[in-house]
């Protein structure tokens, strides 16, 4: 590189690019009021739905612009923590139930209780505003949640000669049955990604009365009993007794266990129920399947809630305005156009009813929309030290289970301990 | 037996080629697959029908063009800047000895101990009350910033590996300073230069993090985050255009790896012979 003209393009180039760099916008105070909106919808579809609810928005509400600013899940919480450390957050922020709740412990999210109208919090189911209620106070409005239902190849079912459930829920016991009936000729009666286990039977320990936990931030105890111990002995009994699970998916994702259920090796799957959108695409042709009714333990189908939620940054200068487009966002007409684009299931009982009338059986919309109504309470949201123990106790210790490296009494015994070495 | 030597030589690199290249090829492979044949379990190394709607997706959906652009920009700049600064520096830090050199070692170990989620919110704080956040020139000093150390440790190598006595021998020719400087030392140093300069631009090409905090509009997203916008919440992953943006991106590196490897080797005894 000995050229003079060659440095002075070099030159060039980087003051060209300094200068791109350094271009934006200023913001002198004056026009309408301007709100941030970092969304973290992901699919092409749900961008499209957010956009176009914000858009109109825009469009009736000129005092109070909206701007959304994408970002993705991967490296969220990172983003928001830095956010509000630095006092740079987005007025409002899309986020889960299972991580607003800390930062509305540390004061980070305002108390949108005085915001929220009558008519909205009686939309939402008690279970799931529970989920976004913390000390008493509302700090999210929720958007959008799954729960985790079981598909199945209604041709391998027949062939099992097992009658396919059709009433309001479907028992542990009667899944059992079914997976056992359908285990033969070298098909299996179930596949399970579980390689994160303990997100799986936190959320559906409530069906057995299992909470796990007893009270709220560095406060809260680790109860194991015999509703915590359930569902992980039963999936135990039917990989190694039954031999009815396809063993290798339970070290696999969820979306990796679909693809033997797709292959006709598996009679059934237990998936996310988002993923009736994917099975609907990816399936092969003629592939014949259905969403069984939801799932009853010993006291009934609950499923705890985690919902996609929609926050207002407590240093945002426009809270309530910023409330006001929650209100509007989370409306009935609203929450159905983004749950259908998400194949999501509405947080409020008027989008999951209106939802459900729009879209009828198709996909087994009916039996997920269903599966909506028995979300409850999730002690585990509140919990400070849960992440860590889930992390670095419970799913270890739950694929050493599952694998048969330990009893149950070793399971149980490894996650209290390790509960009490992550509190010391 | 001599002569079975060379074939298993080229056997050996053969199946070394193939090990390295085996990634590349399932990734170009996945990024023309449909989504339901990348969920099944016939897997197969050729698609069974070629799907190009996943480039379409991977350019259209996220902007991916945008992000190149500037994930280019800021890997070049920072690279330049690492280079700039730490040429002079690390000949310095390689032939002066004492306690400067000592200190200039020690802070480049301590500087690589920190966990960078524990320098993020202060270097948030201080680029904040500099207005450059979300800006590409932040995220570019951010990135020289982290890479300097390194750089200056990989070159100060480089330049220690430069017998003194061929620059003790320019100047009994009577050469000044930077005359044996630019025209002995440098040369030799060329592929030091460049294998840093490789090293600097693959780590601003891949970073993920500083740009996942620091920067806030699409318009500055670069190519990282553009690319893990396709990994969606609750599981869910866009894996056909997640593989055809993964392809699209490599292609900027694998030109400028081809652009700098010649100079790699070319460089490496230019200079040490007086013409």
């Amino acid at each position: 590189m000995r050229s003079p003209r060659a440095w002075k393009g070099i030159c060039l180039l980087l003051t060209g690019a300094l200068l791109a760099g350094c271009g934006g916008s200023g913001d002198d105070g004056s026009g309408p009021v301007t709100l941030t909106f970092q969304s973290l919808s992901d699919q092409p579809a749900a961008i499209a739905a957010t956009n176009a609810i914000v858009d109109s928005w825009n469009e009736t509400h000129p005092d109070v612009q909206v701007d959304v600013v994408p970002a993705g899940w991967d490296g969220i919480y990172d983003k928001l923590i830095t956010q509000f450390n630095a006092g740079s957050a987005p007025d409002i922020v899309h986020y889960e139930a299972a991580g607003i709740a800390q930062f509305a412990a540390d004061g980070y999210l305002a108390d949108l209780t005085p915001h929220m109208s009558p008519q909205t919090r009686e939309d939402i189911p008690p279970g799931v505003l529970d989920s976004v209620t913390v000390d008493g106070k509302v700090v999210a409005y929720p958007t959008e949640l799954q729960t985790y239902v079981v598909f199945a190849n209604k041709a391998l079912l027949d062939r099992a000669g097992v009658p396919v459930p059709t009433g309001p829920t479907m028992s542990w016991t009667q899944l059992r049955e079914i997976a056992r009936a359908a285990t033969k000729d070298g098909v299996h009666g179930l596949s399970w990604g579980l390689s994160s286990p303990t997100s799986t039977f936190v959320a559906m320990a409530p069906a057995f009365g299992g909470q796990y936990f007893r009270g709220r931030g560095e406060d809260a105890e680790l109860s194991i009993g015999p509703g915590e111990m359930a569902l992980p002995e039963l999936v135990r009994a039917m990989a190694y007794e039954d031999r009815s699970i396809l063993p290798v998916t339970l070290t696999q994702s969820g979306s990796k266990a679909l693809a033997p259920f797709y292959a006709g090796q598996v009679a059934m799957t237990v998936q996310g129920s988002y993923q009736a959108a994917n099975i609907a695409k990816d399936a092969p042709e003629g592939f014949e399947w259905i969403a069984l009714p939801p799932l009853a333990g010993s006291v009934g189908p609950a499923q705890a809630a985690n919902p996609q939620t929609l926050s207002v940054n407590a240093d945002s200068e426009h809270v309530a305005e910023a409330a006001e487009f929650l209100e509007y966002f989370t409306s009935t007409e609203n929450l159905v156009k983004l749950n259908a684009a998400d194949a999501l299931i509405p947080a409020t009982t008027s989008a999951r009813e209106a939802l459900a009338e729009e879209l009828g059986t198709q996909n087994g919309w009916d039996v997920i929309l269903a599966s909506g109504e028995h979300v409850t309470s999730a002690p585990y949201l509140f919990v400070s030290k849960y992440a860590q123990w889930k992390d670095t106790v419970a799913t270890p210790a739950y694929q050493r289970f599952l694998a048969g490296e330990i009893d149950a009494d070793g399971l149980a015994r490894e996650l209290r301990d390790g509960w009490q070495s992550t509190n010391d | 037996m001599r002569s079975l030597v060379r074939p298993a030589q080229y056997l050996a690199l053969a199946v070394y080629l193939v090990f390295l290249g085996f990634p590349l090829v399932w990734l170009v492979s996945a990024s023309v697959k449909s989504s339901g044949e990348l969920n099944s379990l016939s897997v197969s190394l050729l698609p069974q029908e070629w799907h190009w709607d996943n480039y379409a997706q991977a350019l259209e959906r996220q902007g991916i063009v945008r992000s190149a652009f500037n994930s280019l920009v800021v890997a070049l700049l920072s690279t330049a800047l690492v280079i700039v600064i730490a040429l002079p520096a690390s000949y310095v830090l390689a032939r002066v000895k004492g306690k400067v050199r000592m200190a200039g070692v020690a802070w480049i170990l301590v500087s690589q101990v920190f966990p960078v989620v524990l320098i993020i919110l202060p270097l948030f704080l201080v680029l904040r009350t500099l207005r450059l956040t979300d800006s590409l020139v932040g995220l570019t000093l951010v990135h020289m910033t982290y890479m300097l150390p390194f750089a200056l440790w990989m070159l100060q190598g480089y330049v220690a590996a430069v017998p003194v006595e061929l620059e003790e021998a320019g100047a009994v020719d009577g050469a000044g300073r930077l005359t044996v400087l630019r025209s002995i030392v440098f040369p030799l140093l060329t592929p030091g230069i460049i294998a840093t300069a490789m090293f600097s631009f693959v780590s601003s090409w891949n970073e993920f993090f500083f740009a996942l905090v620091l920067l806030q509009s699409p318009e500055n997203y670069t190519l990282p985050i553009t690319l893990k916008m396709f990994i969606g919440g609750e599981g869910k992953v866009a894996l056909g255009p997640l593989a055809a943006g993964a392809v699209l991106a490599a292609i900027p590196s694998i030109v400028f790896f081809s652009l700098l490897r010649r100079k790699l080797t070319s460089g490496l005894m230019a200079g040490a012979v007086k013409r």
